[in-house]
């Protein structure tokens, strides 16, 4: 395990010239636990955001399969309704924020920089507080399990009033609050943290119509979350509220109104599917043209589209509640709105078979994965235009159809993209690959087992099978839906496992690859693997979209020496490590405690309660970090790298 | 070692598909049929139709898209994937960036395609949201109500002097033929109002006055279920409706506004049924084959019936007497009976006359009747009548109450 | 660019960006895009209720003091006025005009906090406004305590920036300036809170007393404690704030300023949305 974690270091050479003020402290540590807690470097946190999203990907699996073997056959009763309440709301919560958001972060911090060629992302340690306060959010979400107030159950959707006070009492709900709300803090921060790097940190020569699709993803949502997440925000903090200091903004007697929190919620809720789905178009935009060995078809319009789906994605929330009674204009608008963003959809969809069009398809591992999110993106695709018929919608809406459309779309879709990105760059992570007859047996077991899982559930839910139900009666018509849909996820589960099982081995013994092993087009294949800790040696000059493939195929030998050119004398500025980003988190999670899991002490004499003590001790230890955060100030060393081994040039021979 | 490697040729995974496919067709498999008790394919009204209808245009547009898309997809898959070694290797292909007026014309397709489906939508969410306006006159209005986790339906038009309106509880019986308007609220959380082969759902939200309406064509037993998630017990809110022809519909209003029964005291008791039976945890609350599940609007218009062999007169007077003593009285209203003007649970005037109870749960049965009334929490999770009413005011109930309630019950058709 | 070459700084151009404006600036664009989300929600909820006001809502205009909160705006107004001037002088490398500007901004800021301070209790103890009471009170709190939090996290910020310009240059060398630095901290906040505070009270002792003099005699009485400390807040900070030798502080730290001023002026003119939504609306 030690040999594991040294190889991930990505070491520099030199010793740091600290300059250390009395009051700061500069940890220096290369290796061990400090290192991971104290870094600022970008792929190290995209690693840490990787590991975590994996492991919280585990627990919704298991989750999902216990909901499943629950409704394997009517009027089961291997969970009681509250545990399957709970199941199914920690499963939506756990896949959505905790698995494949930060999927997403890992990606967007491992790849996006090197991608545009900058040597970090413009702030690395509010990178770096922008994990720790996922982290702690995590925790707070699922600390309920270990406590007696039990998780969260009150769906992911929390609809007020069933998640104010009266209706769900007990501490889980405040958890979930708290929790959603630092998860909405670290996903902001980070956000902007991409945004400028994307916008002010490309090499000389990238212009914003050079991006890698993938970093175009990366501004499209980074942007989306920016925009998107205040409002589930607000709702959250009025809910708060009503549930910590009895307001009223949800309560129906002194004239709430519970349609609001709807409204707030899907205002969130529908820019987080393109969240969820935009990155995961742009791996599949870097995929499929890496082993069509061809560009991607129509890069403007596919750039355009994802921009577009970014920009509609705020003005079709509504067809989430096109039984809520919104009235005909309302419903007739948000209906076609709805149908209009499947256009840019589609066209994406048409751009990636036009770039396997006259290609040389290497059927790799990952483009098996991202030729399965085609065709299963497209079927989800389908279904979700089938929504956008109001009218049929009221029969669909909260059915099993539901279930079936937002699976395809959120594991056909995203996690089919994100399970190819994994393994298209893993040899970048760690030098090696995964082996071809493995990868490609567990696609087809996850593929197949997805397929039975999901699809007779379409068919369960035109039968009338509403969502969130614990039981059912066997005189229904749904016994052997629910009974292959079972088997099916089982199936999944295989197929997952054998996925990890792939990517552990891998990570241990999988076959050693040299630099850009897939032949690929983008900068990031240009640096030996794992990147050194510095990056680039020199900033690249980019002289076309697909630079490396440029360099390596086409360009004139001037061109290329220019990529290798010398480096500056003064070595290259790194920024010094930071224990305080991670203090500050430390800081909010203990004044999420206080707020969410300590009861209030009801003693009238006591000035200042358990409650209030943990929430400010909380809020001093997050204030002083902050502060010594400041004064740190951005400062750093010098890296004089070697020339050999990490020069930039292609490597020789190999692909000429 | 060596590792097998994946055979190059797709045939062998076609053959593995068909035998798959054929497996499942052969062995008989229902998993396609869409013919359930809330299918929403084969429906009974004119909005469920042209939901429904709506839904077949979205099917087709899309799957004729599928078939182009999918088709080129595969085609594009199977002609340009390297075979052998040597494709590896060779030589990268035009690096082409794209035909702008592929891009277009394909653009137009799809805006196109989206348009044959707009029109219907937005026709169809006129007609379904309210009641034609030519039919509004002859509409019928009910009021239906979401409590945790029951359903409560009023009939303005139905009042009885003294007592408001006309109240029932979970089974909802409405004129046949006639368009139904139905006034959506809600008492406590969000619910959602849904009986799939009459009309798609609509949520009851509180502090929001939403409706719904539907029509159903022939006179027949409907079933319908809460949409929304609603807490614990979502899974088990469930309601019937019941759609009669004028005349028997006026009959049941006419013998619905009646008070409770009163047996005859002279009545020939029969013989009553003599222990609970243990009930298994979340068993199912139906005898499978008999009349409920064969034919339940038959078994409906014969809980319709006086019963042929009445309980003991005096056994159902204990349990009038118990069903106040045990407070049953201050959460459910039963017209007739001294005190019991509750309005917390469901208003059981005409219970014995109900298919169903525990919101559609359980078959209206003494068995059932009486695990329901043992245990309550124990068929449906926090449930208030459990919670709030058996616990917090420490009723107990001896087998003899609980047969003696169930007697008192049952007889009040 | 060609300032370049003689060394002068260009504020308004980073040469070390892709699109030359600098990172922090863009970072605070990028955040003031988002928080107007989370103000624009606050404010439609504060706007939703108000259409669909329950039986038994006070009146907003039975409960509001329309010339107070426009007082107060005034001054918030102006305390943008203090902010650029002292983003300005920064720019220019005029360490004394920023340090008056930054304190008369952060003295606006509090005098618009302790309007708001004073019309809360106001609103609590005189009107009967809770936040619990009604659907009202609930918003109006909320939303305007929302953006209470945003200007006090101002005045703090500003006050930090304020003792910033004190550091001296080199840390290691001077190894009390840490210590000094923190005390400076404390004595500002303290000076601005016991200000707020004296000056409530003050209001307070007058509305009660029978006349002029009897209400400062009572006030002197009451809060002879708490003038001490402000006066031995204030000197601290007379004395902190007297000239040691260089400071790590000039046109370089201007960005620091403009990021700052930029959050100011945004909090301010969320402040002239509010007032205009939440108060004036009442009136028309």
């Amino acid at each position: 395990m030690a040999d594991a974690l040294v190889k991930t270091d990505f070491l520099g050479k030199d010793e740091p010239a600290a300059t250390k003020p009395f009051v700061i402290w500069r940890p220096q540590a290369k290796t061990g636990l400090i290192s991971w807690l104290t870094t600022v470097d970008h792929k190290r946190i995209g690693f840490l955001y990787g590991i975590s999203a994996l492991f919280f990907f585990l627990v919704g699996g298991v989750e999902a399969l216990l909901i499943r073997l629950q409704l394997m056959v009517p009027n089961n009763h291997l969970l009681t309704a509250p545990q399957y309440n709970e199941m199914f709301t920690m499963h939506a919560t756990t896949m959505i924020f905790l698995a494949i958001m930060p999927l997403s972060a890992a990606f967007f911090n491992f790849v996006m920089p090197l991608q545009i060629g900058a040597r970090d992302v413009a702030f690395p340690r509010l990178n770096a507080f922008s994990f720790w306060t996922f982290l702690a959010g995590a925790i707070i979400v699922n600390l309920g399990w270990f406590l007696h107030s039990g998780a969260p159950d009150a769906g992911w959707f929390a609809y007020t009033p069933l998640s104010t006070r009266t209706y769900t009492p007990g501490h889980a709900m405040d958890m979930w609050v708290m929790g959603i709300q630092l998860l909405g803090v670290a996903s902001i921060a980070a956000s902007l943290n991409f945004i400028i790097t994307i916008i002010n940190l490309r090499a000389p020569g990238m212009t914003m119509m050079r991006l890698p699709v993938f970093t175009w993803m990366t501004l499209v949502t980074a942007f989306l979350i920016v925009l998107a997440f205040p409002a589930i925000t607000i709702a959250l903090v009025e809910l708060m509220m009503d549930r910590i200091f009895g307001t009223n903004f949800f309560e129906v007697s002194n004239g709430g109104m519970p349609i609001l929190w709807t409204h707030l919620f899907w205002v969130f809720g529908h820019p987080e599917v393109y969240i969820l789905i935009l990155p995961a178009m742009g791996v599949i935009s870097e995929i499929l043209p890496t082993f069509s060995r061809k560009p991607l078809f129509g890069y403007p319009i596919v750039v355009f589209s994802g921009a577009a789906i970014g920009f509609l994605g705020f003005g079709v929330w509504s067809h989430h509640m096109f039984t809520t009674g919104m009235g005909t204009m309302a419903t007739a608008a948000f209906a076609v709105t709805t149908m209009c963003i499947a256009v840019p959809t589609g066209v994406k969809i048409f751009n990636w078979i036009g770039t396997l069009w006259g290609g040389h398809l290497q059927m790799r591992t990952p483009m098996m994965f991202a030729l399965g999110f085609i065709w299963l993106f497209m079927i989800g695709g389908f279904s979700g235009v089938m929504h956008a018929a109001a009218p049929a919608d009221a029969e669909q809406h909260n059915s099993y159809f539901v279930v079936a459309h937002f699976h395809y779309v959120l594991i056909g879709g995203s996690l089919f993209a994100l399970l190819a990105g994994i393994h298209y760059w893993f040899p970048l992570l760690c030098g090696r690959k995964i082996n071809e007859f493995w990868g490609k047996l567990s696609f087809w077991v996850i593929f197949v087992g997805f397929n039975v899982t999901f699809f007779p559930m379409h068919f369960l839910g035109l039968n009338g099978m509403p969502r969130r139900t614990f039981t059912y009666d066997g005189n229904m018509g749904w016994n052997q839906g629910n009974f292959i849909a079972t088997m099916g996820a089982l199936v999944l589960g295989v197929g997952v496992f054998i996925y990890f099982a792939v990517m552990v081995y891998t990570w241990f013994k999988g076959e050693r690859v040299g630099r850009d092993p897939w032949d690929a087009r983008t900068l990031e294949w240009c640096l030996p693997n794992p990147p050194p800790e510095y990056n680039f040696r020199v900033i690249p000059t980019v002289h076309a979209r697909d630079d490396w493939w440029h360099t390596k195929h086409e360009a004139a030998p001037a061109k290329a020496e220019a990529h290798g050119g010398p480096g500056h004398d003064h070595g290259i500025h790194m920024p010094f490590q930071s224990i305080y980003p991670f203090i500050a988190a430390c800081g909010i999670l203990i004044g999420a405690i206080g707020i969410a899991v300590v009861d209030y002490n009801t003693d009238p004499h006591v000035i200042v309660g358990k409650k209030l003590a943990v929430t400010l001790v909380g809020a001093v230890i997050m204030i002083t970090a902050i502060y010594l955060w400041a004064l740190e100030g951005n400062e750093g060393y010098h890296l004089h790298p070697e020339e050999e081994g990490h020069g930039h040039a292609p490597a020789a021979g190999k692909h000429h | 070692m060596r590792l097998p490697k994946f055979p190059a040729s797709s045939g062998l995974w076609i053959r593995c598909a068909a035998i798959l496919a054929g497996a499942l067709s052969l062995s008989g498999c229902e998993w396609y049929r869409l013919d359930g008790p809330q299918s929403t394919i084969t429906t009974e009204g004119p909005v469920a139709y042209h939901q429904t209808h709506l839904f077949y245009v979205t099917c087709w547009v899309t799957l004729v898209i599928f078939i182009f898309v999918g088709s080129t997809l595969a085609y594009a898959i199977w002609k340009f994937r390297a075979r052998t070694e040597a494709d590896e290797h060779a030589e990268p292909p035009a690096q082409s960036h794209g035909n702008p007026l592929v891009e277009i014309g394909l653009i137009g397709a799809s805006v196109l395609a989206l348009v044959i489906i707009a029109f219907p939508t937005i026709h169809d969410i006129s007609y379904t949201y309210d009641v034609p306006q030519a039919e509004k006159a002859f509409a019928y209005n009910v009021t239906a109500t979401g409590y945790q986790w029951w359903f409560k339906f009023e009939y303005p038009s139905e009042t009885i002097p003294g007592s408001g309106v006309l109240t029932t509880g979970n089974e909802l019986v409405i004129p046949a033929g006639r368009p139904v308007h139905i006034d959506l609220r809600s008492a406590d959380v969000m619910h959602s109002f849904w009986i799939p082969k009459l009309a798609g759902k609509v949520d009851m939200i509180p502090n929001r006055a939403n409706f719904l309406w539907l029509q159903a064509d022939h006179p027949g037993y409907y079933w319908g279920q809460c949409a929304e998630f609603c807490g614990d017990s979502h899974a088990l809110m469930r309601f019937r409706v019941i759609a009669l022809n004028a005349s028997d519909f006026n009959a049941w209003l006419a013998h619905q506004k009646q008070p409770a029964h009163v047996p005859d005291a002279a009545a020939k008791p029969a013989a009553q049924f003599a222990s609970l039976r243990t009930f298994g945890t979340n068993e199912i609350g139906f005898a499978a084959g008999d009349l409920l599940d064969r034919d339940p609007f038959a078994a409906w218009k014969q809980k319709q019936l006086p019963d042929a062999t009445p309980a003991d007169p005096a056994l159902i007077a204990q349990g009038r007497a118990l069903f106040a003593s045990k407070t049953c009285i201050a959460c459910h209203t039963i017209r007739g009976v001294e005190g019991a003007v509750g309005v917390r649970g469901p208003d059981l005037t005409h219970v014995g006359a109900r298919t169903t109870i525990a919101a559609g749960l359980l078959e209206n049965n003494p068995e059932e009747l009486q695990r329901w009334i043992h245990n309550p929490g124990a068929v449906k999770p926090g449930n208030k009548m459990w919670v709030e009413g058996f616990v917090a005011n420490n009723i107990q109930l001896t087998p003899a109450d609980e047969t003696a309630l169930v007697a008192f019950l049952s007889s009040l058709k | 660019m060609s300032n370049a070459a003689t060394g002068a700084i260009d504020h308004h151009f980073d040469p070390t960006t892709s699109t030359g404006i600098p990172n922090k600036k863009l970072l605070m664009w990028m955040f003031l895009a988002s928080d107007c989300m989370f103000f624009g929600c606050l404010i439609s909820t504060h706007l939703i209720y108000r259409l669909h006001p329950p039986p038994g809502t006070p009146s907003a205009k039975s409960v509001f003091s329309i010339e107070l909160t426009s007082f107060s705006t005034f001054i918030l107004l102006m305390s943008s006025l203090m902010m650029a001037l002292a983003v300005n002088s920064i720019q220019k490398g005029n360490l004394k005009t920023l340090r008056s500007s930054l304190l008369t901004t952060i003295l606006f800021g509090s005098i618009f906090l302790g309007c708001q301070v004073f019309e809360f209790n106001n609103f609590v103890f005189e009107k009967h406004l809770t936040i619990t009471n009604s659907i009202l009170g609930t918003t109006f709190f909320t939303l305007t305590g929302t953006h209470g939090c945003h200007v006090a996290v101002g005045v703090f910020w500003l006050t930090l920036m304020y003792v910033r310009s004190f550091q001296p240059k080199d840390t290691t060398a001077d190894r009390s300036w840490f210590v000094r630095n923190l005390v400076h901290i404390v004595a500002c906040l303290g000076t601005i809170l016991l200000g707020m505070m004296l000056v409530l009270k003050l209001v307070r002792s007058l509305q009660g007393a029978p006349s002029f003099g009897a209400g400062v005699g009572l006030w002197l009485k009451d809060y002879w404690i708490a003038l001490i400390g402000i006066a031995v807040t204030g000197t601290l900070m007379r004395i902190l704030a007297r000239p040691s030798g260089a400071v790590a502080f000039d046109e370089h730290n201007a960005i620091d300023v403009e990021m700052m001023g930029l959050y100011w002026h945004f909090v301010d003119i969320v402040w002239i949305v509010i007032f205009t939504a939440v108060y004036l609306l009442e009136y028309i």
